[in-house]
């Protein structure tokens, strides 16, 4: 086991790495965690997630903005690649398997490939479908994976109106599958209104809930530590 | 006075009987569509069916502006992208970018094409504009539209490459919108020798929800410049999103008008531009119009109106399963509330 000080040093830097969207220091970072023998899960949730709840903090202040998130993100994804290998599964209750993409009509992918990091970084396995997808290949995966969850993104509101029939469709044939709805123009009203069980909060940016909910995991982990 | 004259001389700042309520982007709806017989993805590729449909919501509703073309993808097909028009799709879906024109950094270096007026789409919304025009341009201002130069950089490579490049290499990445403005003037060009009256520029994809005011004013400004000043007609500004930051810089770009969705602050707007200042907005085209009450759509225009806008006008494209009774109830609020402030 790394002594504490040597730990520290190796948190810090996964975390400024991401935060300085230095793609270098996130894979050196990762690289002294795994040959020092550090828990992966913990480099990951206190490293490279701790930098990324910093990065949500700094877009809120709007000191940072979209591209600044996309190179933190990769720079997450830089440290990550290495990390997930040696990474125990974790029992959070939440793990599990989702369908994610981008409704037919809309080439948007931003947003979804945001919410699809944070179940990458909680150990989800995930069927990504990519963007422009047709309706029914949401309603096949779902099925043919048995997936929890679906996740159907939309930027532009004249693709947001094919998300009803996803819901209804999948819902008819597997009631208990939960489906979140996200992007610009979606909203709580219209996630009830379709039968969904969540939505992009604030729907002005899915990033920010993508940010969030990599924040919430990282608490339900250090609550579960320090049972 | 007709809804042309009153769209026009709003343009020109002379008085007017009451604020009109018209747009610069699209605003087909579906009832237009199937009352003349034909299919969404069928009015994409025929000039008259095009130009029939934008004439049948002035015709059906009354409202003061007729608009072509219909979907977003006309100057990147005309670049060289190839666009998908769902042929076969029961609903509505717009069309889309298929296939980028630039694939990866290295591949940035591109000229446009010098035969650009005659590519793609563009002789169709020529074709679309005067067919338009002959039909309805009597009654009201015919306007169309392109995309501003970040937004279609956008379109002909990948956005997230597009944001990264914007911050890691803004040389590389100004380069390429000057190119893209130097397009969008051609196509700009063409639509005024068919004869539109105004021509809105469309800059949804550099929000500031997105790029930081100072990144709006390095790389996203300065080829607006250049695309609003080649423009001889009224032209209109248009960006999405939280652009109270923006609104300055947005009226520094040179257009006649802007145009702002509900997310701007209009009070706070009027306040910074002037009263002189022409502001278009800002109520949301789809939670009002199509899924709103008739009276929230009423209340939502008496609001745009007393908060200080110029013209009433969507905050983007109106969507085509528009309930026609919140099209007439859009329309009587502002006949009867617009002449009062």
């Amino acid at each position: 086991m790394a002594d504490e000080t040597k730990k520290k040093e190796i948190l810090e830097k996964l975390r400024n790495g991401v935060i300085q969207y230095d793609e270098d220091a996130c894979r050196e970072g990762a690289q002294e965690a795994v040959d020092a023998g550090l828990d992966a899960n913990e480099a990951i949730f206190d490293g490279l997630v701790s930098g990324m709840e910093e990065v949500g903090r700094l877009f809120e202040a709007q000191e940072y903005f979209v591209p600044e998130i996309l190179m933190c993100a990769d720079a997450l994804y830089a440290g990550l690649d290495i990390l997930k290998p040696h990474c125990k599964q974790m029992d959070l209750g939440v793990r599990g398997s989702v369908v994610i993409g981008t409704v037919e009509g809309d080439v948007h992918d931003i947003g979804k490939n945001l919410v699809r990091m944070m179940f990458d970084v909680a150990g989800f396995t995930v069927y990504d479908l990519g963007r422009d997808v047709p309706l029914d290949q949401f309603v096949e995966e779902q099925i043919k994976t048995d997936s929890e969850l679906v996740c159907l993104s939309a930027m532009m509101t004249t693709s947001m109106v094919g998300m009803p029939k996803v819901i209804e469709k999948i819902k008819e044939k597997n009631p208990d599958c939960m489906i979140m709805i996200g992007g610009a123009p979606t909203s709580k009203e219209l996630a009830d209104k379709w039968g969904a069980d969540g939505y992009a909060e604030d729907a002005g940016n899915a990033l920010k809930e993508a940010i969030k909910m990599v924040a919430f995991l990282k608490k339900l982990r250090d609550e579960k530590l320090n049972k | 006075m007709n809804s042309r004259e009153r769209v026009l001389k709003l343009f020109r700042k002379e008085p007017i009987d009451r604020v009109p309520c018209f747009s610069g982007m699209g605003n087909i709806t579906e009832t237009g569509i199937n009352t003349l017989g034909y299919r969404f993805a069928g009015i994409h590729l025929d000039a008259r069916q095009m130009a029939e449909t934008a004439a049948s919501t002035f015709r059906l509703y009354g409202y003061e502006c007729g608009i072509v073309p219909v979907d977003l993808c006309v100057e990147a097909e005309a670049l060289g992208c190839v666009i998908n028009v769902y042929p076969h799709a029961e609903g509505i879906l717009y069309p889309t970018i298929k296939e980028k024109l630039i694939h990866n950094e290295d591949e940035m270096d591109i000229q446009v094409p010098a035969d650009l007026s005659e590519r793609g789409r563009v002789p169709l919304m020529r074709e679309a504009i005067r067919i338009l025009k002959a039909d309805i341009g009597s009654e009201v201002a015919v306007g169309s539209y392109v995309l501003g130069p970040f937004t279609l950089a956008g379109q002909i490579m990948e956005l997230n490459d597009l944001l990264k490049l914007s911050f890691k290499k803004a040389d590389k990445v100004a380069k390429l919108l000057d190119l893209m403005a130097d397009a969008i003037i051609i196509v700009a060009k063409e639509y005024e020798k068919a004869g539109v009256d105004y021509i809105t520029v469309r800059e949804m994809g550099a929000t500031s929800d997105v790029l930081s005011p100072r990144v709006f004013k390095n790389l996203i400004l300065p080829p607006l410049k250049k695309v609003h000043s080649a423009l001889s007609v009224s032209s209109v500004l248009h960006i999405c999103g939280k652009t109270n930051d923006i609104v300055e810089s947005m009226m520094e770009a040179g257009p006649t008008a802007i145009s702002v969705e509900h997310k701007n602050d209009v009070v706070e707007t009027r306040k910074k531009l002037g009263d002189s200042a022409l502001i278009f907005g800002n109520f949301d085209a789809y939670n009002v119009l199509v899924s709103g009450t008739e009276e929230l759509v009423r209340s939502t225009m008496r609001k745009c109106i007393d908060d200080g806008v110029s013209a009433v006008w969507p905050g983007c494209d109106i969507w085509p399963t528009v309930p026609p009774q919140n099209m007439i109830a859009m329309m009587d609020e502002i006949k009867k509330y617009g002449g009062k402030k």
